[in-house]
């Protein structure tokens, strides 16, 4: 600081003189005061710059050293970096990995009529992309007053192509995707179909909506596709052969409960599913969506018997060596119950199976008890709806009095109308040694067996396969057999209620077969509707004449792939293994 | 020497500069390529999707059973056929691997099968099954091994490469 000094008065001084400096003046007064507050406020602005400029050098080394791998998101590539694209609904597979349902991309073209400027050349130009649009209803809706019209739905790549050739402003094109079936009508009932915003309307697809949507990988189901496929054929066979209505059936693990094949016909092809059927156009839609294994309830008939003779076994009230008389008929009300492959003598319950006799099954149930019947029959969860992983599930209908007449017709499996997935499941109980599991449609980890319920004890259980296959060796299913795969089962013919009443000639044939029965492994269920007889059956349209041969032509398509090993079926162990003490020495009277 | 001062740090500023400029540049050409591969990853995947689904449509049972029809004539299996098992079935002796024979001749005169052999033939050391070779001729292909004869087993094909070595 230059100290002020008393001015030279010398007007001769030169201007670049400059006077020699001397001790510093100590201001005093008023100006000392002015001095001190300069210095003060030097000081602070230069310790809040310092500290500014603290905090910015540390932000730096911190940004630096400490947030480098943090701060990627922050910053803006040049080009978007594309997201993995959402997780689209799950596929489904059969239990050998084959793809029965998957999700492609398809987009849809959309428009905004606002910014479309010439709407009849923008028409004319979509009309001929997209041959299957009416050019009327085009121009409708490129003029209408919306922003946002789908001109199509789910395009194919090369449509999706040509239309974004065509370089009409105000169309755009929305990322959708579509489901599709490879294996179409094969699996249509039980894979089911989803709508067209890929939501589950039928089937799997929709009993297990959620799951498909929330899981990424595939689905794997019980079903086999090739045992399906050879289901559905000797089905279809069997409603050519007897020109019938409809046909159902299943093959079931017994073990497990797991569904290897589920078919029912009519049926649809789930990629398109409202689509007549391009081979069979008479038959209406509603008939081929129902699925009747577990939507139909159906008045099984004599199938049926095998649950009273386990019922009556079981309990007690009856034994293998117990005898009914089923010479005469019986009548009771106005309902008069007789034998279709009528003895006229005194049968023993292996013979009542046999010749499914309908007097000995209603002697054999009236002599249980109507309450023990019904016990019984809920027990093996006949009288509620199936479940499954399929919302289809009908509800079983019986009488809500049980009567006597109705205890003895339920003996022979009228009165009683349930689902073929819900009988089928309570058959497998009578033949796994007396365990009831649940039927599914998920593949089950290899070797794991679910829990299941006792329902009857696993003697009795060894004796229903003696017995069923004592219908098969001698019975009404001799035509089941199939040699090497000792099947056992039974035939089943009902009569179909039309209105108030039994309709005559309308048949509901079926059959359950279990093979090999000796160590029982697989569960057959085959049902058709309304067979008519042709000339090789003689004029006969019931179970052991339909259903019984396919039954034994599908065992010996699938038993190899199912790696059943077909065994002497004379051999001694297998014949000592199913033999019915009662009957040891006996004739059989063949039928 | 303040110059040189001021030099220093300005060299030390371009450098700077331009690295940073360079290492920008390299991050962009690697975000390209990540987007780009990205965007052919779901491409192919999306690719794979279709052509797993037409595969599956090639596939199906019924197209199957009519290529079968046209082309091969297959028949499912009888049960006569399934009486035994795959280890019931007698396997060709081994090749008694005669040393002047090609090797097709070898295979056409092999003894007929005698008795049931284990499902792998092991190494031809030990020709029990075939009486007719009397001579126990143990891997002769090492003797020859401009002809290489046919490997019977993947131990058999061992040795060959060990022997040609």
């Amino acid at each position: 600081m230059i100290a002020t000094q008393p001015f030279d008065d010398n007007p001769c001084r030169p201007r670049h003189f400059k006077p020699p400096p001397c001790a510093p003046i100590v201001p005093e007064g008023p100006a000392r005061k002015a001095l001190e507050a300069c210095r003060t406020r030097l000081f602070v602005t230069s310790v809040v710059f310092a500290c500014v400029f603290a905090v910015v050098a540390f932000r730096i080394v911190e940004v630096v050293m400490f947030e480098g791998s943090g701060t990627a998101q922050s910053h803006m590539p040049r080009f978007r970096i594309p997201a993995p694209p959402a997780p689209a609904r799950a596929d489904i597979v059969d239990r050998n990995g084959k793809l029965l349902a998957t999700t492609l991309d398809s987009p849809s073209v959309y428009a905004n009529p606002k910014q479309i400027l010439d709407p009849a050349d923008a028409t004319r130009k979509l009309v001929k992309v997209f041959p299957s649009l009416r050019s009327a209803d085009v121009y409708a809706k490129l003029t209408s007053e919306k922003s946002f019209v789908y001109v199509k739905r789910h395009l194919t790549p090369r449509e999706q192509y040509e239309a974004n050739q065509l370089g009409i402003p105000g169309l755009q094109f929305q990322h959708e995707e579509r489901r599709v079936y490879p294996d179409a009508t094969l699996t249509a009932h039980v894979v089911g179909y989803t709508g067209i915003d890929n939501s589950g309307f039928a089937g799997i697809e929709r009993g297990l909506d959620d799951t498909l949507k929330d899981r990424r990988e595939p689905l794997q189901l019980s079903l086999d596709l090739g045992i399906q496929y050879v289901l559905r054929e000797e089905l279809q066979r069997v409603i050519d052969d007897f020109t019938a209505k409809g046909a159902a059936g299943l093959i079931m693990d017994v073990n497990t409960g797991e569904v290897l094949s589920m078919v029912s016909l009519p049926d649809f092809d789930p990629n398109h599913p409202g689509a007549p059927d391009p081979d069979h156009p008479t038959i209406n839609l509603a008939d081929r969506m129902f699925n009747r294994n577990t939507l139909g309830v159906y008045e099984l008939g004599s199938i049926f018997k095998i649950f009273t003779v386990a019922m009556a076994l079981d309990s007690g009230t009856s034994t293998i060596a117990s005898t009914y008389d089923a010479s005469h008929p019986i009548n009771i009300g106005r309902f008069t119950i007789s034998d279709y492959h009528g003895k006229h003598r005194v049968l023993s319950v292996p013979e009542i199976l046999m010749y499914s006799s309908n007097i000995g099954a209603a002697k054999m149930a009236v002599a249980a008890g109507g309450q023990r019947q019904r016990e019984f029959l809920a027990r093996i969860g006949l009288l509620k709806p199936p479940k499954i992983e399929m919302s289809e599930a009908a509800a079983p209908h019986f009488p809500a009095k049980w009567r006597e007449v109705n205890v003895m017709t339920i003996a022979f499996g009228h009165g009683i109308s349930v689902t073929p997935l819900s009988f089928a499941s309570a058959a497998a109980a009578l033949v796994n040694g007396g365990v009831l599991r649940q039927a599914t449609l998920v593949k089950q980890p290899p070797g794991y067996v679910p829990q299941g319920q006792h329902v009857i004890s696993a003697k009795t259980s060894e004796q229903m396969c003696k017995l069923m296959r004592l219908v098969v060796e001698h019975g009404t299913g001799t035509q089941a057999a199939a040699p090497g795969y000792v099947v056992g089962g039974k035939t089943g013919t009902a009569d179909k209620v039309s209105g108030r009443h039994y309709a005559d000639r309308k048949l509901l044939s079926s059959f359950v077969g279990i093979f090999p029965i000796n160590d029982p492994k697989y569960l057959l269920l085959t049902m058709v509707d309304e067979p008519h007889p042709n000339k090789q059956t003689h004029g006969y349209a019931t179970a052991g004449w339909t259903v019984a041969p396919a039954t034994s032509r599908i065992i010996q398509r699938i038993a190899p792939l199912l790696g059943v090993q077909p065994v002497d079926e004379s051999a001694p162990e297998i014949q000592r293994a199913l033999m019915v003490e009662s009957l040891q020495g006996k004739r059989l009277e063949a039928y | 020497m303040i110059k040189l001062g001021t030099l220093f740090w300005l060299a030390l500023v371009s450098t700077t500069g331009f690295a940073m400029y360079g290492v920008k540049y390299q991050v962009q050409a690697l975000e390209d390529e990540l987007a780009r591969t990205k965007r052919a990853t779901i491409a192919e995947e999306h690719e794979i999707r279709v052509l797993d689904a037409e595969w599956a449509y090639l596939t199906r049972p019924e197209t199957l059973e009519e290529m079968n029809r046209r082309f091969q004539s297959l028949t499912p299996i009888e049960t006569k056929q399934l009486h035994m098992s795959a280890a019931d079935i007698p396997l060709r002796a081994p090749a008694p691997s005669p040393p002047v024979e090609t090797p097709t001749d070898a295979a056409a005169e092999a003894p007929p099968p005698v008795s049931m052999l284990p499902v792998t033939p092991a190494v031809p050391e030990k020709p029990v099954a075939a009486p007719l070779a009397a001579k126990p001729a143990p891997v002769k292909v090492v003797a020859k091994p401009s002809v290489p004869h046919r490997a019977k087993s993947l131990d058999d094909l061992i040795a060959q490469i060990v022997a040609s070595r």
